[in-house]
């Protein structure tokens, strides 16, 4: 281990240290703030019910995170090779996306009800948003030498976009793809606690309710540990396509 | 003016489709109602949807206000003290993977239902991009510029004021421009926690009376409030970043 991770373990077992101390020698009530301690005992008891609301909101971010990457990427592809169009649609689209997703969660959960639907196709919104907006700005980005020289071999606009638009785009496209993970997961809870049966989002929502916010840390501990496991999953993916980083 | 043009077109051509769409492919006002009559309702309402505006604005701006400020900070602490960096970081890191909307509550419970609130939230989401643009402001400076204003007698405060902050600009704006949303979307979530006044509250009470036009209405005022936030940095941005076109 190098310095500088030790560092930062350090400064992680410190937080929690100072957390445990003040909250046990200032006699903190629970309902204010947890000790670490507390939270997870509280996260061992319920841990079954969490691991059964974490994987459902799971399921729906992968889900939706999938459809939108999917649909950002072809329509970033298309948009990359209609220049015209793009002028025209690139600004509205700027315009849409500057509306914070949570305002269009109530209109999600009236349309699509309050089941995995509306949750996937939020999520879907937000990670298609992004991958778009990345990987159209990496399309874009090309040495424009570069793309004369392909033309001047005789590469017609699907050949500049394959062979030199799509690879030089890789890394914009994973730095939005990594990003999109963390976000994934806070809008599915976002669109859970606003309506649904089941999920994180939903244990949090209920949990306040009955007013155990112990078992809300508990929640968001489990909802950050899924989190971090998305995101490390998909930036080891994208070690070992981008390999040449 | 040409700035002016480039920011009302887009807004017409939105608005056009809009109308047009409704009008030609008959979508359900359940979907999406008639801008005229959104934009009617808005009118109707106006005190109502004037205060909701003033008051998300508020709460955006503060916590807007605070992340900036401390994101700032934190990379010029970062930037003099590798083992704070190497301590912290790390954790400003994790703390962007704790799904926020989850602390509303715990948040709310906290500092009550006032506008501190929802600017603690607003406050979470924006030091961490700022963090970060601004630390690799700081350190994509050519270290030998630093070099010759010291071999000038400049002090460190020096070096921090004429060099090393107006460096970062350019990349310091570039996460207030992307925080502008991220403050706003903190503000509306946190009144989702009981506020009876804002954004987010309207858009809370359109969803239990599932009214459309009124969700569609307070999504049109929450565009207002980013556009404003949006439109302010821009405007200091074009002032404090003179140069910013001849990079």
């Amino acid at each position: 281990m190098n310095a500088a991770a030790a560092r930062g373990a350090l400064g992680g077992l410190l937080l929690v240290v100072l957390w445990e101390a003040v909250v046990r020698l200032a006699e903190v009530p629970p309902w204010i703030l947890p000790p670490p301690s507390g939270i997870l005992a509280t996260t061992w008891t319920v841990r079954a019910a969490l691991l059964d609301a974490g994987a459902m909101t799971l399921f729906e971010a992968t889900l939706g995170y999938a459809l939108g990457a999917a649909l950002g990427l072809v329509l970033a592809m298309l948009l990359a090779l209609a220049t015209p169009v793009r002028r025209l649609v690139l600004p509205m689209v700027v315009v849409v996306n500057s509306v914070p997703v949570a305002a269009y969660a109530p209109l999600a959960l009236l349309w699509f009800g309050t089941g995995a639907l509306s949750k996937v196709i939020m999520v879907a919104f937000i990670v298609g948003f992004t991958v778009f907006l990345n990987a159209l700005d990496g399309l874009l980005r090309v040495d424009p030498a570069a793309a004369a020289l392909l033309r001047s071999f005789g590469a017609g606009p699907f050949g500049v976009l394959w062979r030199l638009r799509v690879p030089s785009a890789l890394p914009a496209l994973l730095v939005g793809l990594r990003v999109s993970t963390v976000r994934s997961m806070i809008v599915a809870i976002v669109t859970e606690m606003l309506g649904s049966q089941k999920g994180l989002g939903w244990t949090i929502f209920e949990a306040v309710l009955q007013i155990d916010f112990v078992r809300v840390w508990a929640a968001i501990l489990v909802a950050s540990l899924i989190s971090l496991g998305f995101f490390a999953g998909v930036s080891a993916v994208e070690r070992r396509v981008v390999f040449w980083r | 003016m040409r700035a002016l043009g480039r920011l009302l077109l887009p807004l017409l051509l939105l608005a056009a489709l809009w109308e047009g769409a409704v009008a030609l492919l008959h979508i359900s006002p359940f979907y999406l109602p008639p801008l005229r009559q959104v934009l009617g309702a808005v009118h109707a309402l106006w005190p109502a949807y004037g205060q909701a505006f003033m008051v998300t604005l508020g709460e955006a701006v503060v916590g807007f206000i605070a992340g900036g400020l401390v994101g700032v900070v934190s990379a010029a602490a970062f930037h003099h003290a590798r083992w704070l960096r190497d301590m912290l970081f790390p954790l400003f890191v994790a703390s962007q993977t704790v799904p926020v909307i989850a602390f509303g509550a715990i948040i709310v419970l906290w500092f009550g239902n006032t506008l501190l609130a929802k600017a603690a939230i607003a406050f979470y989401l924006t030091f961490f991009p700022v963090t970060v643009n601004a630390l690799a402001g700081i350190e994509a400076v050519d270290p030998r510029q630093i070099a010759l204003l010291r071999s000038f007698g400049a002090s460190r405060r020096d070096i921090w004021w004429k060099l090393l902050l107006p460096s970062a600009l350019p990349r310091i704006f570039t996460a207030l421009r992307l925080s502008a949303g991220l403050a706003l979307a903190g503000a509306i979530v946190g009144e989702w926690f009981g506020a009876s006044v804002g954004v987010g509250a309207m858009l809370l009470a359109a969803l239990f009376n599932e009214q459309v036009v009124a969700m569609w209405a307070a999504i049109l005022t929450a565009a207002a409030v980013g556009g404003a936030i949006f439109g302010v940095v821009a405007l200091v941005e074009a002032r404090l970043v003179f140069w910013r076109d001849e990079l």
